[in-house]
């Protein structure tokens, strides 16, 4: 079994890994970089632009993978997934599994040739199953590392992509494979999911296609989005008037989801600003419950927000229904206006969904989980990153909702945590080490 | 560095569409078509994000393919991605500095949306200026200089605390000074700390002991930063420590014997302390200090003898290598008269009431100004969110336009706590918007709710009023407001205590920032570099932010902070050298006389200076620069009257390059440009 050794390993190659990861090696530690996608760039790749400064995503994120890829320090492995941990002495031992992507890496190019002969076409998941993708492709054109990757379980192996390689590297026969990472330290930074646009059944997102989640609306706003437009999914029509429902899937106990997502709030008046770009004439309306723009700047945004006319309506949406053209009819108190109950039509609803635990890391990892369901951080104000495993560190939004800001400043203080831990070790030996000593 | 003989130039000219935020505007294949037929351009290219690996494997692959030496790139402004794409002409093989920024973003396409045709035009008018730097650029080498391997912290607040320990845990050397005689700052005021409910000044004292205990950290408290010269890596920095007064063997003694008083700043003035004192039972350092500043000079008579405490300063030089900014903030004192405050005894804020209840023993009753609570209000928002123009500007002009951050769960925090003591307590809260949104916050608004809590929602242009109770009411105070929870209704609430949730103030540094050379943001907090990128540095390389001196955090973000600040420190110093931009003076000994005028221009120490030298085994005056104080501003070049000087990097013919070029007619060229 191939084994690698460093300093720390860090699983998930989203923002918070990436930057963990790059705040380790800058320090000069060396670090291997697990991440089970075929790309690193995580959920923050799939945005359009981020707030509060509203810079093109696009220009945080990729040269951040970028750094990563080519960082003297260290070793990434992306399609891999660990497996099982165990630690001997203060030595962490990950059992890593190498998927397939029945490609040769060493070969590869990224030229994409396999995926313009490749005959099968799937929805694709980069663009949360609205655009369409190949079953042999390179994941989204800003993919690092650049290798094909081919889906087994949808392939019909008609060797078309085998004759179309240039430099012949699909390989059908590949095998996982099993590794061996030794470090003395760990970061978890394995991430968020959404909740599913269809978990609120009142929103009638199961039978209306344009109740879409936010997390759509972003991919719709990204250059390198599905159309290359704003339209609804329902009949491709542009629409006029755009309602966003705050708080679908957070705050919320009939979902079981208590705890508020913490960046609802400020990607709903990002996506409604973008939106007044694209579709200057739009009426474009936020209803919530209360409006959380807490951060450095986010209230100015918001001020802007409502000076650019974005309508915000405190109310709390109890059901969508759909009308004989597709349009969702919202059932909402209007708590400024005298509390009365109206129904209001727009051409589009965005679920402003909120942050769900996605990874249990609880079976390999040993760390257990609050009751949001994320990891538990036992001294949380003075030692933000550090679980109950010694030598087990968090970062990002697996330690609970957050945003790209407080995930960057958490990772950083996760790899200061993690060096501290390091350079702990390295002072004082290990068990093994002692008892060596004394029959040396 | 010189340049390479003879060599041929070859650019390769990459014009980026930044994810839409050029190409929406610019037509960046019009562009790219343009530029190819300027001369030396070899490749002439586009991507949706050239910084991202796909763009940048394309430069690489050109330069190892193609030959080309000179890289020019028209993107978003040189600060967010100019080091990037330095390392990606260095990893195909090229010198950094032989490639150059455009910026096309904020200098087009964002300020230029309305007009795509004229935008595209002025594209290509920056690219030509890219290209005509190009042709004569040199390659430069950057400064190396040792770096030394201490740091030093400001502030012995929960910031400052956790940075210095996780920077001396990474092997490196600390000095912590703080301003005040005790250490623990802001956090050790605190009764008990949300989310855990774990009591504030056990978790400072935990984190305090690691501190002091630390061989690589040295801690002087009373001190203040007095002159700072250098640069990273390099900092001399002179701290002066004011004395205690007193020490371990009459300190009792004298503590005892002091008669003078003041308002005890530590608990908000609701107590009175003497000026030979402990901040707090339990402080740290425990040595009672005395208070410089209030202190009236009388002597204290102790045992007879008349002793008059004397404060003899002295000066401590350090050299450091970063500075990590950890001076907190201070809550926001509402003027008189806001919301009744200072005016009606019965008006308080939550950091008072906060200290207020810590100090309550066991059992005891909530009783302000001589009557027992029955009904009280907490009223969120007090110096936070204000609106230009509908609220009273601050003392400098200026309106807390921000969210304070923390006030919200500190306020139904203390709700809850008030609850548990007091189940009798009827109690109001008065809101815009509740913005319990950290993990585990939401829970005490859940809490609240479950404890009968009443809450009325007030709009942020017409928040509620405060004055005194009529005469013969049943309580001193009277509260009015337009509640939007119950059809905004206009409703009275007579209370027995008010308690303003105020928000957080950046503190009065302007010394320290001045000293520094750093930049506050609109907010008045101290200014990251970009919140994304590099959310703890300032622009000054080498100081470092740590904690609520940047903005408003809880103390679980302040800590993470703090540590992400250790996290840069460490990667600056621990190599043991920094690398500074070769963009600096550079004498040309040829033409040089010594006038020294440069030198009479030049305002940075020691950047530049007439020497002797020996110049072809002659002995001449020259003038002399120290890269490492240079700064690259030109003024030297302009005040030389032999033209004598050029900035690397940013010569004259570099700069009259670029200005022929953009002021080139090339309207030939510009037809098929839309």
């Amino acid at each position: 079994m191939r084994k690698i050794q460093v300093d720390a390993l860090v699983v998930g190659g989203g923002i918070a890994g990436m930057q963990t990861a790059l705040d380790l090696a800058d320090q000069g530690y060396q670090v291997a970089l697990v991440e089970k996608e075929p790309s690193i760039g995580g959920k923050m790749i799939a945005l359009s632009k981020v707030f509060p400064t509203l810079d093109c995503c696009s220009c945080i994120t990729t040269p951040k993978m970028s750094a990563v890829a080519h960082h003297s320090n260290i070793q990434l492995l992306t399609y891999h997934e660990v497996q099982a941990i165990d630690k001997t002495g203060s030595t962490y031992t990950a059992e890593v599994i190498k998927k397939p992507r029945y490609i040769i890496e060493d070969d590869c190019t990224g030229c994409r040739q396999c995926e313009y002969a490749c005959p099968i076409t799937l929805p694709n998941p980069f663009d949360l199953d609205y655009g369409a993708t190949k079953a042999v492709r390179v994941p989204f054109s800003t993919a690092v590392p650049q290798y094909a990757v081919l889906d087994i379980e949808n392939c019909i192996l008609c060797g078309k992509c085998e004759k179309a390689c240039p430099v012949n590297c699909i390989d059908f026969t590949q095998q996982p494979e099993t590794i061996a990472i030794e470090a003395s330290a760990v970061v978890l930074a394995t991430g968020f999911e959404t909740t599913s646009r269809l978990a609120k059944k009142e929103y009638g997102a199961a039978e209306n296609l344009n109740v879409i989640n936010a997390m759509f609306m972003e991919r719709l706003l990204a250059p390198t989005g599905p159309y290359g437009r704003v339209i609804r999914p329902g009949d491709g029509k542009e629409p006029d008037s755009i309602a966003y429902i705050q708080c679908a899937g957070s705050r919320d106990a009939t979902l079981g989801v208590e705890y508020c997502s913490r960046v609802c709030c400020m990607y709903a008046i990002k996506q409604a600003m973008l939106i007044a770009g694209s579709l200057p004439l739009a009426d474009i309306t936020i209803y919530y419950m209360d409006i959380r723009t807490f951060g450095k700047g986010y209230e100015q945004f918001y001020q802007n927000a409502k000076a650019m006319g974005i309508q915000f309506v405190k109310g709390k949406v109890a059901s969508i229904k759909e009308d004989e053209n597709q349009n969702p009819v919202l059932r909402v108190e209007l708590i400024d206006e005298g509390s009365q109950i109206v129904e209001r039509t727009h051409d589009l609803a965005v679920l402003s969904v909120g942050m769900l635990p996605h990874y249990d890391p609880e079976a390999v990892f040993k760390v257990s989980l609050g009751d949001d369901g994320f990891v538990n951080i036992p001294h949380t104000n003075a030692f933000p990153c550090l679980t109950e495993q010694e030598g087990i560190f968090v970062a990002g939004t697996s330690a609970g909702p957050m945003d790209i800001v407080d995930s960057i400043v958490m990772s950083g203080s996760a790899a200061a945590e993690a060096a501290a831990y390091i350079e702990g070790v390295k002072e004082t030996p290990s068990p093994e080490e002692k008892s060596e000593d004394v029959y040396a | 560095m010189p340049k390479k003989e003879n060599e041929e130039i070859k650019i390769g000219v990459y014009t980026c569409y930044c994810g839409g935020n050029i190409s929406d505007v610019v037509n960046c294949e019009g562009v790219a078509e343009k530029l190819a037929k300027f001369p030396n351009v070899v490749v002439s290219r586009t991507n949706m994000a050239m910084c991202s690996d796909v763009g940048q494997s394309m430069i690489e692959e050109d330069i190892k393919e193609k030959g080309i030496n000179r890289v020019v790139i028209g993107a978003c402004a040189p600060s967010l991605h100019e080091q990037t794409f330095r390392g990606t002409v260095t990893r195909a093989g090229l010198n950094p500095y032989l490639y150059y920024h455009v910026g096309l973003r904020e200098q087009d396409s964002w300020v230029h949306k309305s007009n795509c045709e004229g935008a595209s035009i002025k594209a290509v008018r920056l690219m030509a200026t890219g290209l005509a730097k190009a042709r004569l650029l040199d390659p430069l080498a950057p400064i190396q200089l040792t770096a030394e391997k201490h740091a030093l912290v400001i502030g012995g607040g929960i910031a400052g605390l956790k940075s210095a320990l996780d920077i001396a845990q990474r092997g490196l050397r600390v000095t912590l000074i703080e301003k005040s005689p005790f250490l623990g700052g802001r956090a050790a005021q605190l009764d008990t700390l949300f989310p855990t409910s774990e009591n504030a000044q056990e978790t400072v004292h935990e984190l305090i002991e690691k501190v002091v205990s630390h061989p690589n950290i040295v801690v002087y408290t009373q001190s203040q930063v007095q002159n700072v010269t250098g640069y990273v890596g390099d900092y001399q920095v002179q701290v002066s420590q004011d004395s205690r007064g007193v020490d371990d063997t009459n300190a009792e003694e004298i503590m005892a014997a002091c008669q003078q008083t003041v308002p005890d700043d530590f608990n908000y003035g609701l107590t009175e302390r003497k000026v030979v004192y402990r901040a707090y039972p339990g402080c740290f350092p425990h040595t009672p200090a005395v208070d410089w500043e209030n202190y009236d000079g009388k002597p204290v008579t102790v045992n007879g003898e008349e002793i008059t405490l004397e404060n003899k300063p002295v000066l401590i030089p350090l050299h450091v290598g970063a500075i990590v900014v950890a001076t907190g903030f201070d809550p926001y004192q509402p003027r008189e008269g806001e919301y009744g405050f200072g005016e009606i005894p019965e008006v308080v804020t939550l950091p008072a009431l906060i200290r207020y209840i810590a100090m309550l023993g066991t059992g005891e009753d909530l009783v302000w100004n001589g009557h027992p609570v029955r009904d009280i209000a907490m009223v969120h928002c007090v110096g936070s969110r204000e609106i230009e123009g509908v609220h009273e500007p601050q003392a400098d002009g200026e309106v807390n336009n921000y969210c304070s951050r923390v006030c919200c769960t500190a306020t139904l925090h203390m709700v809850n706590t008030l609850k548990e003591h007091f189940p009798d307590l009827n109690i109001y809260d008065l809101y815009e918007d509740i913005r319990t949104y950290g993990r585990g916050h939401e829970e005490y608004y859940q809490e609240a709710l479950e404890n009968m809590v009443r809450f009325l929602r007030f709009h942020g242009d017409d928040r509620p009023t405060v004055k005194k109770a009529e005469a013969g009411d049943t309580h001193p105070v009277l509260i009015e407001m337009r509640d939007h929870l119950t059809r905004g209704e206009e409703i009275e609430i007579p209370v027995d205590l008010v308690v303003l949730a105020v928000g957080i103030m950046p503190r009065d540094i302007d010394d320290l920032v001045k000293m520094l050379k750093i930049s506050r943001g609109n907010d008045r907090f101290l200014a990251e570099v970009h919140p994304k990128l590099r959310p703890v540095e300032t622009a000054v390389p080498g100081i470092i932010l740590s904690g609520t001196a940047q903005g408003p955090m809880t103390v679980q973000e302040s800590c993470a902070a703090a540590a992400a600040a250790a996290a840069k420190v460490s990667v600056l110093l621990s190599a043991g050298q920094v690398e500074l931009e070769p963009f600096v003076a550079q004498i040309d000994l040829e033409k040089c006389t010594g006038t020294g005028d440069c030198v009479t221009v030049c305002g940075y120490e020691d950047a530049i200076a007439v020497k002797e030298i020996d110049y072809n085994g002659v002995k001449v005056k020259r003038a002399v620069v120290t890269p490492a104080n240079c700064t690259g501003c030109g003024c030297c070049v302009s005040a030389c009257p032999n033209e004598a000087i050029q900035v690397q990097g940013w010569t004259i013919p570099q700069y009259d390059a670029m200005l022929d070029a953009i002021a080139f007619d090339f309207s030939e060229l510009m037809e098929v440009v839309e």
